[in-house]
């Protein structure tokens, strides 16, 4: 623990606390070390203690706590080291290396050892006692309110003793509230523990618990109810004077006070209806359950019924009557039309094309090429070629030349030349010799 | 008794009161203490109703515990009947002993629905659950996957606490936990007397408050591990 945030921002205390790994990590015999420090500070009025009377405390305690443990000394040492690391200790003279340190409780000590030790609840007499101081207080600063003329005294007479000692009174009813509810807890606990082991014989047990706690939850609501309708106006006044007086600062802090008040006289009505059901519950059960069957049998009876009950079952009847039908409101019925899209015609007429005969008029063409005294198989191409359109010529040189062979007579070159077609193509050329009449 | 606010049954009909709790009772609900209004409507109107749900051949029943509820006659079906699902049945029995037990007292009669868990399955057996809920699947010694049976069995629990929750046995106060009403004592009817069990049930029977046979028409979710396919 290396800082205490001040934010109020949950976010940041929270992001705070976890960048700086808090953690707290007591054993018994620590928690025991500090309240026998507490309340030996408490009996002799200390305000430190020098380290031998650390180390005298330690060991007396470690002699209850864990008796026969070894060498209580220098568990004693690493005690304080261990408190001190986690600020439940600090050491309060400056005099270092050069002497035994004196040491004091830090108020985190103080107040985890007054958690264990106080007997806090809230009784008639504590609550009267405090609401009374409380009163008094707030009359105070609603005078000091009516006199106050500057922002100084706004903020020294109304402003700081409501943040301090008027919300450290509030705050002093609300820890007794929590300690209240802890008993409640206790005495529900209690009930369960005493009927379970006595039964029938814990009934008047019960029921004085039932009542007595019932009785105290009345009493405290009254007297809340009464005293906060008090303070309320009282507050609500000194709120009226601070915005006349235009001090903000002092507004917010009488409307904290005020949330604040709110919430100890809520707990009150809360807790009351809590505290009433749970008492019918109760109070129904000792008179249904725990007086109807005095021998306890009836717990015992159903348990062997529902553990056989697989083997001979019987079936409760109850009333089936279905929900009440609720007719929808009149509609015009909406015919939904059927899915379809216009038909079309997906087959096409065939095209009337002229017929291709392209190997015919090639044979043909060729011979009248021969015919008209072309010498070479590349003159033979040109002239063919040039009638026959462009997309056809290199696929027509091939057959030209095959029809040249088999209709002229031809002769070849062992080295053929290649010869030029058209601008597009080129042939290895024969010399023709006329037509082939054989 | 006190007198009735209700002096003719035309009255009682025309209270505000008398639809919803009219419906609750038709479907089953058992209407107790904790319901406030409805409960006092009926205690308040009682005499005039009795007579009125004869003519629908159902008998309004008030029991000591502090509830109503409507129950159909044997011989008359103008209303219907139904009888609780086996699984209904185990878990009410077994609330019903938590609401018997003194530690739940502790908690103003919540229980949490692990301990509803953790309760049948030590009543009965985690075997005997789920055979018992699962009787077609399971039936003559078949086998099932454990697990697959375990959650069936939490769901079917879960289905008969949300049924059981509807009829005014329990209210379900959220996904964990259920506070527990008085009415829960009409599954520990058969074992309330001294006497013997058999002749207490056979009077239940006698009065239409109880049934013998199983005639529900459950559907089953598949359990089987290695089934073999049924010839």
């Amino acid at each position: 623990m290396t800082t205490s945030p001040t934010s109020t921002d949950p976010s940041r205390v929270i992001a705070s606390l976890a960048r700086d790994q808090v953690n707290l990590e007591l054993k018994t015999v620590d928690l025991c070390f500090l309240a026998g420090l507490y309340l030996k500070a408490d009996k002799a009025a200390l305000t430190s203690f020098e380290e031998d009377v650390l180390i005298d405390m330690f060991e007396q305690v470690c002699d209850v706590v864990e008796p026969g443990a070894e060498n209580p000394r220098k568990r004693a040492t690493h005690a304080i080291q261990r408190l001190r690391e986690q600020r439940m200790l600090a050491r309060v003279d400056a005099a270092g290396l050069v002497r035994a340190g004196d040491y004091a409780l830090t108020t985190l000590a103080a107040a985890l050892v007054q958690y264990f030790l106080a007997d806090e609840a809230l009784t008639r007499e504590s609550l009267t006692l405090l609401t009374g101081t409380l009163s008094a207080q707030l009359a105070e600063v609603l005078a000091a309110a009516k006199k106050a003329t500057d922002a100084e005294s706004w903020r020294s007479k109304v402003s700081g003793p409501l943040r301090v000692t008027v919300s450290e009174l509030v705050s002093g009813i609300e820890r007794r509230q929590r300690g209240l509810d802890a008993q409640q807890e206790e005495v529900q606990a209690e009930i369960a523990t005493l009927l379970s082991a006595d039964w029938l014989s814990a009934l008047e047990s019960c029921q004085l618990l039932l009542d007595t706690t019932t009785g105290t939850l009345n009493e405290l609501n009254a007297i809340l109810l009464r005293d906060t309708n008090q303070f309320q106006a009282l507050l609500q006044d000194i709120q009226a004077r601070a915005e006349a007086a235009d001090n903000d600062e002092a507004a917010e802090t009488v409307q904290r006070v005020i949330e604040h008040v709110d919430r100890i006289a809520a707990w009150g009505s809360v807790r009351q209806q809590a505290w009433s059901e749970y008492y019918q519950y109760v109070h129904r059960y000792l008179r249904d359950v725990v007086r109807l069957d005095p021998d306890r049998a009836l717990s015992q009876r159903l348990r062997d019924q529902t553990a056989t009950w697989p083997a001979s079952p019987f079936f409760l009847v109850v009333a089936p009557a279905p929900a009440m039908r609720l007719l929808r409101a009149l509609e015009v019925r909406v015919e939904r039309p059927p899915v379809q899209r216009p038909l079309t015609e997906r087959e096409t007429e065939p095209e009337w094309t002229p017929p291709e005969n392209v190997h015919a008029d090639i044979e043909i063409l060729v011979v009248q090429a021969l015919d008209d005294g072309a010498a070479t198989l590349a003159e033979v191409s040109e002239r063919v070629l040039a009638k026959l359109p462009e997309s056809l010529h290199y696929a027509a040189t091939g057959r030209i030349a095959d029809a040249a062979l088999r209709l002229g007579r031809v002769h070849s070159e062992h080295e053929r030349p290649w010869a030029p077609v058209l601008s597009r193509l080129e042939v290895e050329d024969w010399s023709v010799d006329g037509r082939d009449t054989s | 008794m006190s007198a009735s606010t209700f002096q003719t049954l035309e009255v009682a009909l025309a209270d505000e009161l008398y639809p919803k709790v009219d419906l609750a009772l038709r479907r089953g609900r058992h209407i107790g203490r904790d319901d406030g209004p409805m409960y006092e409507y009926l205690v308040d109107a009682q005499a005039l109703l009795e007579p009125f749900y004869q003519r629908f051949g159902c008998e309004l029943i008030q029991q000591s515990d502090g509830y109503f509820y409507l129950l159909p006659r044997p011989s008359n079906d103008a209303l219907g009947r139904r009888q609780l699902s086996p699984g209904e049945m185990l878990v009410g029995q077994t609330l019903a002993l938590l609401y018997l037990d003194p530690a739940t007292l502790q908690h103003g009669g919540v229980v949490g629905r692990d301990a509803l868990l953790q309760r049948l399955s030590a009543l009965v057996g985690a075997d005997v659950l789920v055979r018992t809920l699962h009787p077609r699947r399971t039936g003559r010694g078949k086998k099932y996957d454990e697990r697959i049976a375990a959650e069936s069995v939490r769901t079917k629990i879960g289905e008969a606490v949300r049924r059981l929750g509807e009829l005014g046995f329990v209210d379900v106060l959220d996904d964990t936990r259920l506070r527990l009403r008085p009415a829960l004592m009409r599954f520990a009817e058969p074992v309330r007397g001294l006497g013997d069990r058999s002749a207490a049930l056979e009077r239940l029977v006698r009065v239409g408050e109880v049934v013998l046979d199983d005639d529900e028409q459950d559907s089953e979710e598949d359990l089987s591990a290695d089934e073999e396919p049924s010839s």
